[in-house]
């Protein structure tokens, strides 16, 4: 009984982080005022950076961390698309996000087939290991306490969130909202980026079509969940993390228990959870409407 | 750059960019563009088959992209088509393999119970989002997944065909297939009520108070809530056609062509409707259309991979880059009142 109340804990952390990596950026860009639905695309696009990278460079560690960057820097190039259109040409933000996802996806299935030479998954690359899995999970919860700190203890964070708000105070106030949302957008790409890139060379060592599948969608329920903040956000993905967590844990032990229908366990959790707390939270007043 | 943007979102300029976008991916996987473009013709209309194929791509992608268009016009967005079609796939795959009756109403059974199943997948998140005012974008994105699962263990379990290796429910009876349209394709009359259903969805549209309010909706919710519209009322019903709509498509795909159900019956039409419906301007007879060329692409796109080895998956990487040139377009003022007008999402 302890062992499995331990590999559950464990697991619940290790399938929070991603979540909570997205959420993070989720959190960052609705505070600005953008709806970022292309975070699952963001995290492909970092999944799948970080696995092309570390291929190339190879030789251990050092290949992952790189791997490691430019997962992140994939993720901060699609957040910039999205950040260019939303500030730029004030677009439906729903509809650039979903159109960011299938790019996202799509071109990482493209890539496979250029790269690797086979459609559906790509070669096993170096990883970061157990070590470098371990920190990225230590990590996630600090980067929230950070983010939380930063958004609501320094004077940044106060622009970005009257940002959201009410970009007209902050035009008022001689700054541009517009970069505050540029750059607000572009991070949350990037933490997106990093969540992508902590499922392929963290937990795994390759890509695979729809390896995401939904967090990025689940991260956005979290966001919600957890009332805009990142201490909240990061609580409500580790909700949900706990669910994907049962899932693993429930299903190797009692055989009985139907496999595919645990899987939609998460998924069931955001529902339940986004029917519950809607209502009793308000997002930001100026959330996914273009200034 | 204003004169560039609103070129590349007019229908001529959307076709210029897929085609340089095309020639760039082509390019990339080094392929020449005229070898590319023409195994995608060939490939999508270059005999019966071909013909067929598009077709039968073009038929799955108007169902839901009917109902996504109805959703929009109600200022809701429906992105959960792609479950949609997999619950109303899977209730006409079950009912089809467990009814004995003459074929006629077994079709229509099969048809009607995959709209319900449809409808009443799209119905939940209309409820949340009019009862509970839960946004129904993340809503109907996670249901999508519920819906895969779900589906998934029950043809991998209680409904699995015992004869089959893989997840599938039992075969339908060949009476209970839809008729050909074109001989020695695979296409069905699915097509036809397709095309049936966007001329009923541009009546109810143009010429009824429903259609009327779902567009006050849309366009003035607040207007349209103190013109006496029942606003709640009209949410949950749209959401629910929507998804009823998709869930036809998934029960046409059943019993039209796949004749069985299996979760792979769609490889993200869903998805790819929300584009459908955006450059068919959210209009049902422009959808036909956009529906049509979208066939071409994903017919196209599998002979070019075939035969030019350029991935298939360039296609989606271009579907996706027309939805983002796209949301630069019309919907922002529409958008933008109808969150400001419900800020909780």
């Amino acid at each position: 009984m302890t062992g499995l109340i331990l590999t559950l804990l464990w697991l619940t952390l290790v399938k929070s982080t991603p979540i909570i990596y997205a959420a993070l950026g989720g959190v960052i860009s609705e505070r600005s005022g953008v709806i970022n639905i292309g975070l699952e695309g963001m995290m492909a696009a970092g999944a799948f950076g970080a696995v092309v990278a570390s291929n190339y460079v190879g030789h251990g560690i050092a290949g992952a961390m790189i791997g490691l960057l430019a997962g992140i820097a994939s993720g901060a190039l699609i957040g910039y698309v999205l950040a260019f259109a939303a500030t730029k040409f004030k677009v439906d933000q729903i509809v650039a996000g979903m159109g960011i996802n299938l790019i996202c996806s799509g071109g990482a299935a493209y890539g496979l087939v250029l790269i690797f030479n086979q459609p559906g998954a790509s070669r096993q690359v170096n990883s970061l290991g157990n070590n470098g899995e371990s920190a990225l999970i230590g990590f996630a919860f600090l980067l929230a306490i950070v983010l939380h700190w930063v958004l609501y203890r320094t004077p940044w964070g106060l622009r970005v969130r009257a940002t959201g708000e009410n970009p007209l105070a902050v035009k008022s106030a001689g700054l541009d909202p517009l970069r505050f949302r540029l750059v607000a957008v572009i991070l949350s790409g990037a933490l997106a980026g990093l969540g992508g890139a902590f499922l392929s060379i963290g937990e795994l060592n390759l890509y695979s079509d729809g390896m995401t599948a939904g967090r990025g969608f689940i991260a956005l329920a979290a966001v919600i969940f957890g009332r805009w903040t990142p201490l909240g956000a990061m609580g409500a993905a580790m909700v949900f993390g706990l669910f994907e967590a049962l899932q693993y844990a429930l299903e190797g032990r009692f055989a009985w228990l139907p496999a595919d229908a645990l899987s939609a366990l998460p998924y069931i959790a955001a529902l339940v959870a986004l029917a519950g707390i809607t209502g009793k939270v308000r997002a930001p007043a100026s959330d996914g409407v273009p200034y | 750059m204003k004169r560039f943007a609103s070129f590349i979102s007019g229908p001529l300029g959307a076709i210029v960019l897929i085609i340089v976008l095309m020639s760039i991916a082509m390019l990339i996987a080094g392929t020449s563009p005229i070898d590319g473009f023409t195994a995608l013709i060939l490939g999508s209309l270059g005999g019966r088959n071909q013909i067929g194929e598009t077709l039968v791509a073009t038929s799955a992608l108007l169902f839901p992209a009917l109902g996504i268009c109805l959703a929009f016009r109600a200022g809701l967005f429906n992105i959960g088509a792609e479950g949609q079609l997999l619950v109303g796939g899977l209730f006409a795959g079950a009912v089809g393999a467990a009814i004995t009756m003459p074929p006629f109403p077994a079709i229509v059974i099969m048809l009607v119970l995959g709209a319900v199943g449809g409808g009443l997948w799209g119905a939940i998140a209309g409820w949340m989002k009019a009862k509970l005012h839960a946004n129904e974008i993340i809503s109907t994105l996670m249901l999508n997944f519920v819906a895969q699962f779900i589906t998934l263990y029950l043809v991998d379990g209680p409904l699995k065909n015992p004869a089959a290796n893989g997840a599938e429910t039992a075969w339908l009876p060949t009476n209970y297939w839809l008729p050909t349209l074109i001989p020695h394709t695979r296409l069905s009359i699915g097509l036809l009520i397709a095309l049936a259903l966007a001329m009923l969805l541009q009546f109810v549209f143009a010429r009824t108070v429903f259609g009327y309010e779902l567009r006050a909706a849309g366009e003035a919710p607040e207007a349209a809530r103190r013109s006496g519209v029942n606003l709640s009322r009209l949410t949950w019903l749209a959401l629910a056609i929507s998804g009823a709509f998709a869930g036809l498509g998934g029960a046409t795909i059943v019993t039209g062509e796949l004749h069985r159900f299996n979760t792979q019956l769609s490889p993200g039409y869903g998805f790819i409707a929300i584009a459908v419906a955006l450059v068919g301007d959210l209009d049902p007879l422009k959808v036909c259309v956009a529906s049509f060329a979208f066939g071409i692409l994903e017919a196209g796109g599998l002979a070019m991979q075939a035969s030019a080895q350029v991935p298939k998956d360039a296609i989606h990487v271009i579907e996706g880059l027309i939805i983002l040139v796209l949301a630069a377009r019309r919907y922002v003022a529409q958008r933008s009142e109808r969150i400001e007008g419900a800020a909780n999402v």
